[in-house]
């Protein structure tokens, strides 16, 4: 089974099975919501893998040239471009580009080995996915925290310290951190692997099959693969999750201050709960509603930072991937990691609405 | 309901500790030495300090920036793929670890030139064996070697390699007597046997690589007649290798596995290998962080002998500028090539004095013989008798990329800006553009007046530095317009000799009065200022303690790396 349809089962399926659930035990209003919502996701990848299209046509340079460089003769690039379809008119390439994104043909990449994109996704996409999972567990998990303290120790250092904590890092640029903590912690501590998923030699031992190196080496039991795969993921997702941190302590700090004011919660204060019960079991349960609605936002920003984390600790996922085509032109790649990418923003945006329904039963679509 | 959630608690805490215990605790790091690191078993890969002797197998893990372009021998095209196709498919010759002028046999022996110089024929050794066992015969090493002339082949790869090395040089391929092959050429060429040198030509796996069909990217592993046999590849991460069992060729692997890393970037790559992750860095460092690697003492760090360089192309057709002689001589006296590799790269890079570098057959520093350049004097005089003056100054446009060079390109073009305005008589216009637009702008002689272009020869010859940038549009250069490939352009007033000596040195079989031509060759391409040769571009190996090459065999410092960039994975021992 190839590793793409593998990952996709294994996030898909869950994803599936819960939206199917709520689906089912949600009101006749949600419901329509969501079919909307799932009937909307295609014209909305339609219109921007189409302006995608566009601009990769009309923008100056061509694939040919930019990977044969100046040894090719006019004949050779003459050849090539007919045989990737480049001279073909461009309304000609338009239909048939959407004639494939119908039937689900990636295609195949320009450049290099010419290899089919899926199987180029198959390698990369599993690579982001490790990447920005554990990134965002950190962000939110640090991040309520955090931001929970903060609010309970309002205008006390704890406070002030978060307060700082979150701007700090919610400034920094991730390419800088992630040199930054890469110097620090792999170059003078020795802490941390310098780059990649795993390490070189344990890598040829691993049985790959979803790409998922942390689910592959559970898998087949390989267990000095899990530990270098989880030492190799520490610095990166925190890299990552770091600068996102900041939005979440924020957010999760201002939210449960508001709540922590609200009537019901003064009232049970005043029945005697204790005070840690008010705060986690009460106030920041309702403070999470419009944390989780900001989730579906930082996706995107999740994978814009996953671009520039994945040059500096030489991740080879999605995002490197993607900046390496578009300077070369590549525009099959390009527009199909940007179908994949919309798709996964669209899909989590959708899962975020949803969730936040089940969360606040105020909410009607 | 208390106890539930508490419990729940507790797992999940237990759960966490667990796993930040796990990734903390990883000892399958190389803490300083890779080398010794034991061949991998399913469940353990246990590493041993690099100051004991290995007890397990031996593997040696080489970092490289470069990018696999094709594995189709037919379609090899990027240095990694020469790099890896050499190695799984012995060359029918090679040059000699660490030169590029003596060849050697490979899986054939020496070509022997027809005495009309028009055929070019190699004998297979005995008992060739593919890495699975399969035996070679001479039909079939004739028909894989025919795959570089299948037209309909080379038309489907994205190289088409087979075009500029065997197509337009060759009439056929075909086999002779038992086991002779004869490779006959349309016009004589007295450097053939270095094009047969090249990656491209060799015998492949017929069940890997039909005859009428291209394969960028086949299934591992991969077994051909080299050393090496690929066991595992993913494109954008590693390569794995292993000895080939069959091999019976000059150069046997001394290691039990040998792991290419890729990385992204060269920053990466020289923490990696000052780290100890990997054990050799190798393509494409940069001088700055080779530098900066010189002070770990537990790595060496070699310059290789340097075949890429850097120059400028200058526009010759009617029109531009720099179709005046006088203009483009003055530009090449005005060139201080000794402060451009002192202020951009710390002298680091080797001033070039001619299209052709030293060591290729016939070079010689035909730029600083014309010029004595930096010759200021020179230049002012040239630009006045050419009609310019303070008032009345030459506008040059001058394009370049940002990022494809390097980031050295733009303090490179800006010194030689500075250098050409310091005549007082030049306004340089500096034009920055991207690579994918930049390529085809330059070569085709339609928006620069000079550009900086690379260079890595195709074969290690002088005809390689020297035909791209005459015939044809040069390149660019459109010395020889009009022709086919020049479009509009259009240039007068090219000293015929160019050409005439190009076409004389090319049929000439005896190496003494090649060079001969080819000194006479490059003396006119330097009156004419084709191109602007600048400098060597550097290339470094950087290896960790315990790393050797094979002190039998030239330069064993640089690991047996000579100006063709061949690197024998199999010279590599690990040792101490």
């Amino acid at each position: 089974m190839h590793p793409l349809l593998i990952v996709f089962l294994i996030f898909g399926v869950p994803a599936v099975l819960g939206l199917a659930w709520v689906f089912l035990r949600g009101s006749e209003s949600l419901r329509r919501y969501i079919l909307t919502r799932i009937a909307l996701t295609v014209p909305m990848v339609l219109i921007l893998i189409s302006v995608v299209f566009l601009v990769l046509r009309v923008m100056p340079g061509d694939v040919v040239s930019s990977t044969l460089g100046p040894k090719a003769s006019d004949a050779t690039r003459a050849s090539i471009t007919e045989a990737l379809g480049l001279d073909d008119p461009l309304i000609v390439q338009y239909f048939k580009f959407l004639g494939d994104v119908v039937t689900l043909d990636l295609g195949d990449s320009f450049i290099g080995a010419r290899r089919p994109i899926v199987d180029e996704l198959g390698e990369r996409l599993p690579a982001t996915l490790e990447l920005i999972i554990p990134a965002a567990i950190f962000a939110l998990g640090s991040g309520i925290l955090f931001g929970t303290y903060a609010a309970i120790r309002r205008k006390r250092p704890a406070d002030y310290g978060f307060r700082l904590y979150s701007v700090i890092v919610y400034s920094m640029p991730i390419f800088w951190l992630g040199l930054l903590l890469r110097l620090v912690f792999s170059v003078w501590l020795d802490w941390t692997p310098i780059a990649g998923r795993i390490d070189v030699v344990t890598n040829t031992t691993l049985d790959r099959t979803t790409n998922l190196l942390f689910v592959d080496s559970i898998i087949s039991g390989n267990w000095e693969a899990l530990k270098s795969v989880l030492h190799h993921m520490i610095l990166p997702a925190l890299t990552l999750g770091l600068v996102l941190s900041g939005v979440f302590v924020r957010l999760t700090r201002i939210n449960v201050i508001e709540t922590l004011q609200e009537d019901y919660v003064i009232a049970a204060r005043a029945r005697g709960i204790r005070e840690r019960a008010v705060t986690y079991g009460y106030a920041l349960k309702n403070a999470m509603i419009p944390v989780v609605t900001v989730i579906g936002l930082q996706v995107a920003i999740l994978l814009a930072g996953a671009v520039l984390t994945e040059t500096v600790f030489n991740w080879p996922g999605m995002g490197r991937y993607l900046i390496q085509r578009i300077l070369l032109r590549d525009f099959q790649a390009v527009q199909s990691t940007v179908a994949v990418f919309a798709l996964f923003v669209a899909m989590i945006s959708l899962a975020v609405d949803v969730i936040y329904s089940v969360l606040d039963p105020r909410v009607k679509y | 309901m208390k106890s539930k959630k508490t419990w729940w608690r507790v797992v999940a805490l237990l759960v966490a500790l667990a796993l930040i215990a796990a990734a903390c605790s990883s000892d399958d790091e190389p803490t300083g030495d890779a080398t010794t690191t034991t061949a991998p078993s399913a469940t353990t890969a246990p590493t041993t300090p690099a100051t004991t002797t290995p007890a397990g197998p031996k593997t040696i893990i080489i970092g490289t920036t470069d990018v696999i372009s094709s594995l189709d021998p037919a379609d090899y095209y990027s240095t990694a793929d020469w790099e890896l196709g050499r190695l799984v498919n012995e060359p029918l010759v090679r040059f000699q670890p660490g030169s590029n002028s003596v060849l050697e046999p490979g899986i054939a022996s020496l070509p022997v030139a027809s005495a009309d110089g028009l055929s070019y024929e190699v004998t297979l050794r005995d008992g060739l064996v593919f890495g699975d066992g399969l035996e070679l015969t001479l039909d079939m090493a004739v028909e894989q070697l025919n795959r570089l002339m299948n037209a309909d082949l080379q038309a489907s790869a994205p190289n088409q390699v087979g075009d500029v090395l065997a197509i337009s040089y060759l009439e056929s391929i075909e086999a002779v007597g038992d086991n002779t092959i004869r490779f006959n050429l349309l016009g004589p060429a007295g450097f053939y046997p270095q094009i047969l040198a090249g990656a491209p030509f060799v015998v492949s796996h017929p069940d890997v690589y039909a005859a009428n069909e291209i394969n960028l990217l086949p299934d591992t592993p991969l077994y051909g007649l080299g050393p090496w046999i690929i066991t595992d590849i993913t494109p954008a991460e590693q390569t794995v290798l292993e000895p080939n069992p069959f091999y019976t060729g000059t150069y046997p692997a001394k290691v039990d596995q040998v792991i290419v890393q890729r990385f992204s970037t060269p920053s990466a790559m020289a923490d990696a290998v000052r780290e100890g992750e990997i054990d050799i860095a190798w393509r494409l460092l940069g001088a700055q962080a080779a530098d900066e690697l010189r002070s770990v003492s537990s790595l060496t760090v070699e310059t290789i002998p340097q075949a890429p360089i850097r120059y400028l192309i200058v526009n010759h057709s009617d029109g531009w500028v720099t179709a005046d002689p006088l203009v483009r001589q003055a530009l090449a006296a005005a060139i201080d090539r000794d402060e451009l590799s002192d202020v951009v790269f710390g002298g680091a890079v080797t001033p070039l004095y001619s299209p052709v570098p030293p060591g290729f057959l016939g070079a010689n520093e035909a730029f600083e013989d014309a010029y004595q350049a930096p010759n200021n004097t020179l230049a002012v005089d040239l630009l006045t008798q050419a009609g310019y003056s303070e008032s009345n100054k030459l506008q040059l446009d001058l394009g370049y990329p940002p990022e494809h060079y390097g980031v050295t390109t733009a303090d490179g073009v800006l010194q030689i800006s500075q250098q050409w305005e310091a005549t007082g008589l030049i306004d340089v216009n500096a034009i920055v553009q991207d690579w994918a637009t930049y390529v085809s702008d330059c070569t085709n002689g339609v928006a620069f007046d000079v550009c900086v272009l690379g260079w890595f020869f195709d074969f290690p010859d002088a005809e390689n530095y020297l035909q791209p940038f005459i015939e044809g549009d040069g390149l660019g250069t459109m010395v020889l317009c009009p022709s086919e490939s020049c479009g509009d352009a259009v240039t007068t007033g090219t000293d015929p000799q160019l050409n005439q000596l190009l076409l004389e040195q090319r049929a000439e079989t005896d190496p003494d009065r090649r060079a001969a031509l080819l000194g006479d060759l490059q003396d006119v391409y330097a009156a004419e200022v084709v191109t602007i040769p600048l400098w060597l571009e550097p290339e470094f190996i950087i290896y960790r303690d315990g790393i050797v090459g094979d002190s039998s065999l030239p330069s064993p410092e640089t690991l047996n790396i000579g100006p063709d960039f061949e690197f024998i994975y199999s010279v590599l021992d690990v040792v101490g």
